[in-house]
């Protein structure tokens, strides 16, 4: 009886280290025909937009029966923290996405990419909207491949602008006013969300530097916390928070943050299309009421602006053994029934980043675009006007760091609940912000 | 009449107490085990309603089968189990080789042992991914169970050395004189004596192993290979952030783990009130 | 420990034997976390980060950054309300509770008190997280909720977002979680206490509370003192609670030493200035615990007597 136990403890010792093991193969790639296995990392982690590049390795694979993909799905927060620590631990994979170009600038900056111009020219350079392609171009190189395109936008909902007989905001200073007149009754008129795990205080203050003709960076690329224009802004979304947010969102994330539109606890809120399937699935019922506009001006008579267009690119890392993998795949992810599947998983929250996809009838026999015609046209006119946070200085890892540090956050942070003063809550965070690009920047 | 005499004011109170006391330890499990149950729209619009309207399993049908939880839970089994069956083995070989071989260095080591409590697991964690990395471990289950044995062998071993000290020493060294050697002694006259105590230990160890999170989440990336700690978590980070699944998923990490908690709940003090640690 | 023991409990076994028994646990000892610390106290010195292989020796200048860092004595002053208040509230809960469990005299109620009081302990820290996260929602959390509709708040209560009531909502989720083990280990140990020294103390003429300081107390002090290391060991060094709550946020308001040593080495990637700060943790707890155990051995020598 002893002897049987401990023989079955042993057994299930063995197993579970066996199972344990399961990975680390390899292979040659003989005569032509594929063979290897590739990682594969994204962020896309709600079901459908997983569930569509499953589909589409899967459908991969079969073709190549000597390839296998393993995709794993990383929390948009974590995935910047991963790769890094992944230059540490040497978990890195074949292929990723990106979060947007600054980071693929970031990537570049500890040269940990492969050029991608051979896929690009596979499907076409031309398709490729050229300002996408420079902002991932270094020495005529190209190293990241736009996978689909967003930008930001001002979204509202008209029952409610309607019911209180407010015209949809034009300027800063009607949206400040509308949103206040909003907050009632359970609704809040914005919600500032300011966690520094997110990016969400860096974006909004950029929106109003930009619409104010400044800029987060200098020319010399070092961090600009204190022109008049920032400093405004500053002052600005401080007191959007103070008197139109919940208290709460202080905390949050940009998931945190875009639900509470999605259930209608919020009026106005900014983002891109991808308000409308979150809303769909939250709150079908408020649906026809959501819409969007391009973001607010300083004056009413300014031009038309666009402060944050997004690619989310594809990129191949140095470190893979299987590059030609990686490339036949993406080129296959590109093909216009895939490519138009993936794309209808968050229909106008993520538009095609190459041309002639747009106008084909499997694209327009969506339901939601249809629906949303005027609206995903304002967002391609944004995604048109507009680049990356900081990438109006060209394409820069600064630009990547100024977002993805935390750092414009912990000032706002700082400022609201601690009372910091602005301009001194400014100028340390630029200061801040210069050290880590110094220390970072190679 | 000496029943009545038995309720005192004291006992009254104490009553009470513990019965507000239970009511706190025990609403956030109802909460969370009722809400899974709920529909996404009736978890907002009623705040305070804490029975849902309809029951639906839908949450879990998401979790397991949508979000491909089962996988999760089967690293999550596996990690822990393999953790257990080492840690244990390692442990009981250690607690035993203290009491018996090495009396006064055995309170130095106990002493090392209670030492290496103290380190924080963010301090560690860094040289951990630098030596996985270099040993060819990183992103496996296997070598997360190797970590795991930083925390689960001196915590084992600090718990089976107060077992093991209630084994007369008179027993053994009768086996002895039969002719068994020393290891047969161990497996054959020692370990059935503290077999309640091993189970209790590895049952311990299979817990803190089920629901440790930072390591998980730091040195393991593939989704095929996380745990269901560091799998709840990501879908914090999802697109749309769904409180029905989110509370389906917690279910399923807390409640195996509940269940082993009071599986060995008389069991629990074991360590502290037996000496072990003097 | 119980005297038929105290006798012979060692033999003497060939040396190979010894090793055979001890030898896996001091590989894991070793292997584990004696060469992790010295790595860790080698990093210190130097400028390593995440992303670069090669580093430098940099001497202390690590050591007078973080010490002159004030978010590094902000995280060290939050762990140390943190820690204290966890604990001290830990063990009132934990130690009254047991007091009360003792004097339930009906086996069954005692288990069912017992039994269902354990259950935050079984919590894993992402699922006391997630619920508390939720209960305390200050949109649509079923508490700020409640309490609005009582009327014992105007708005809904902010936990997670007003600075003053951050760390308290943090310390009560944590005392919420750790006080079962404080009960459960004082009352096992309220149970070794012989009966007949109450009985005996009440023919004195012992009042109750007589009766608790010179029986009780001198019984479960021990116990009472090794709760208190340990507790105080996990609660200083827990990152997962906070981390996943709050991050650490608003505004450092909830930062502690483990939350500041996450955001240096991983988030910061400057894993040099983070081993730093995290060999000044580890020498602060070593110095609290060698004071801890001074008072534990001093109390153990005058048990013994």
């Amino acid at each position: 009886m002893k002897k049987l136990t401990i023989a079955a403890l042993m057994l299930l010792l063995s197993l579970s280290l066996v199972f344990a093991n399961g990975s680390a193969e390899s292979a040659q790639a003989a005569d032509g025909e594929l063979n290897g296995t590739i990682t594969f990392w994204h962020s896309f982690t709600q079901g459908k937009r997983m569930e569509a590049v499953q589909a589409a390795a899967d459908q991969f694979m079969q073709m190549h029966p000597g390839v296998t993909i393993n995709i794993e799905t990383m929390a948009w927060g974590d995935f910047n923290t991963k790769w890094n620590a992944g230059l540490t631990t040497g978990d890195l994979p074949d292929m990723s996405t990106a979060q947007n170009t600054g980071e693929v600038a970031e990537m570049l900056n500890v040269g940990v990419l492969r050029s991608v111009d051979t896929v690009i020219d596979a499907i076409g350079r031309d398709r490729f909207s050229a300002n996408a392609l420079g902002d991932m171009t270094v020495d005529g190189e190209v190293y990241g491949i736009p996978y689909y395109s967003h930008a930001q936008v001002m979204w509202y909902r008209e029952d409610l602008l309607d019911a209180a007989g407010l015209d949809v905001p034009q300027t800063w200073d009607e949206f400040y006013d509308a949103a206040v007149a909003l907050t009632k009754d359970g609704v809040y008129g914005a919600a500032v969300s300011l966690s520094p795990n997110d990016l969400l205080g860096t974006r909004y203050l950029n929106y109003y530097v930009r619409s104010a003709g400044g800029s987060l960076l200098n020319d010399d690329l070092t961090a600009n916390l204190t022109s008049p224009e920032a400093i405004e802004g500053i002052k600005f979304w401080v007191d959007v928070y103070k008197n139109c947010s919940p208290a709460e969102t202080i905390n949050y994330t940009v998931n945190d943050h875009a639900t509470l539109y999605y259930q209608g606890i919020t009026a106005f809120d900014f983002n891109s299309g991808f308000q409308i399937d979150g809303v769909r699935n939250n709150r079908p019922d408020l649906l026809p009421y959501v819409s969007c506009a391009m973001l607010p001006r300083m004056n009413a008579d300014d031009p038309l602006y666009s402060a944050e267009a997004t690619h989310i690119p594809l990129v191949i890392w140095q470190n893979s053994e299987h590059p030609e993998i990686c490339e036949a795949f993406i080129e296959f992810l590109y093909e216009e029934d895939n490519y138009t599947d993936f794309l209808s998983a968050v229909p106008v929250g993520m538009l095609p980043s190459i041309s002639g996809i747009s106008e084909t009838e499997a694209y327009r026999s969506n339901e939601i675009v249809q629906d949303f015609a005027e609206e995903e046209a304002i967002i391609a006119e944004a995604i048109e006007l507009g680049s990356a946070i900081g990438f109006e200085h060209g394409p820069s890892a600064q630009a990547g760091l100024l977002a993805n540090q935390g750092i414009i956050e912990e000032m706002f942070q700082d400022i609201i609940m601690n009372g910091t003063p602005v301009e001194e809550a400014a100028a340390a965070a630029e200061a801040e912000l210069n050290e880590i690009f110094e220390a970072m920047v190679q | 009449m000496s029943l009545k005499k038995r309720f005192t004011a004291g006992g009254a109170f104490s009553y009470v107490y513990l019965t507000l006391l239970c009511i706190l330890a025990v609403f956030p499990l109802v909460w969370l085990v009722v809400s899974a149950f709920k529909s996404s729209g009736e978890m907002l619009a009623n705040p305070t309603k804490i029975l849902p309207m309809d029951w639906t399993l839908e949450n879990f049908e998401t979790v397991l089968f949508t979000l491909r939880f089962t996988v999760n839970i089967k690293n999550s089994l596996i990690i822990a189990l393999a953790t257990t069956l080492v840690a244990t083995v390692i442990s009981a070989l250690a607690a035993y080789g203290i009491i018996r071989f090495f009396p006064k260095l055995g309170n130095v080591m106990t002493k090392i042992l209670i030492t290496s409590y103290m380190f924080p697991s963010i301090m560690l964690v860094i040289p951990y991914a630098v030596v996985m990395r270099n040993i060819h471990l990183t992103n496996t289950r296997t070598g997360l169970v190797l970590v795991y044995m930083s925390f689960s062998v001196p915590y084992a071993v600090w718990m089976l050395v107060g077992f093991f000290k209630t084994v007369p020493i008179g027993i053994e060294e009768a086996a002895r004189i039969d002719g068994a050697n020393r290891i047969q002694v161990f497996t054959r006259v020692v370990l059935p004596l503290v077999r309640p105590g091993l189970v209790s230990t590895a049952i311990y160890v299979f817990i803190n192993a089920w629901n440790e999170f930072l390591y998980a989440m730091l040195l393991v990336s593939s989704s095929s290979k996380t745990t269901l700690s560091v799998a709840v978590r990501t879908l914090e980070g999802a697109d749309i952030l769904n409180w029905g699944s989110m509370m389906a998923a917690s279910a399923i990490v807390v409640l195996p783990s509940i269940f082993f908690f009071i599986l060995i709940q008389n069991k629990l003090a074991g360590g502290l009130t037996e000496g072990s640690v003097k | 420990m119980p005297h038929h023991l105290k006798g012979r409990t060692s033999i003497q076994g060939s040396s190979l034997t010894r090793w055979f028994f001890v030898g896996p646990a001091m590989l894991v000892v070793i292997c584990l976390l004696i060469y992790p610390l010295c790595t860790t106290v080698l990093y210190s010195f130097t400028d390593k980060t995440m992303i670069r292989a090669d580093f430098n020796f940099t001497g202390f200048e690590n050591y007078t950054r973080i010490l002159t860092d004030p978010d590094f004595w902000s995280s060290f002053a939050n762990s140390l309300v943190w820690t204290i208040f966890g604990v001290l509230g830990q063990l009132a809960i934990g130690f009254t509770g047991a007091l009360c469990l003792n004097r339930i005299k009906s086996p069954v109620m005692r288990n069912v008190f017992r039994i269902t009081a354990i259950i935050p302990w079984a919590f894993p820290s992402i699922a006391t997280a997630m619920v508390w996260k939720w209960l305390l929602n200050g949109i649509y959390g079923f508490v700020p909720v409640s309490l609005r509709n009582l009327g014992i708040t105007e708005g809904l209560a902010q936990f997670f977002s007003t600075p003053e009531l951050v760390m308290p909502t943090l310390i009560f989720i944590n005392i919420w979680f750790g006080f079962p083990l404080i009960m459960v280990n004082v009352y096992a140990a309220l149970q070794t206490i012989p009966q007949d020294q109450y009985e005996a103390a009440q023919i004195d003429g012992a009042s109750a509370w007589q009766s608790f300081i010179h029986v009780t107390v001198p019984h479960i002090r021990t116990v009472v003192g090794l709760l208190v290391v340990m507790r105080t060991v996990w609660i200083f060094n827990n990152f997962d609670l906070i981390y996943m709550i709050t991050g650490g946020g608003p505004a450092g308001a909830s930062s502690t030493m483990p939350i500041y040593i996450y955001d240096t080495g991983w988030t910061g990637r400057m894993v040099g200035r983070a081993s730093t700060a995290s060999v000044l943790l580890l020498l602060f707890l070593v110095i609290l615990c060698v004071l801890y155990f001074r008072v534990i051995t001093r109390w153990e020598k005058e048990d013994d007597k």
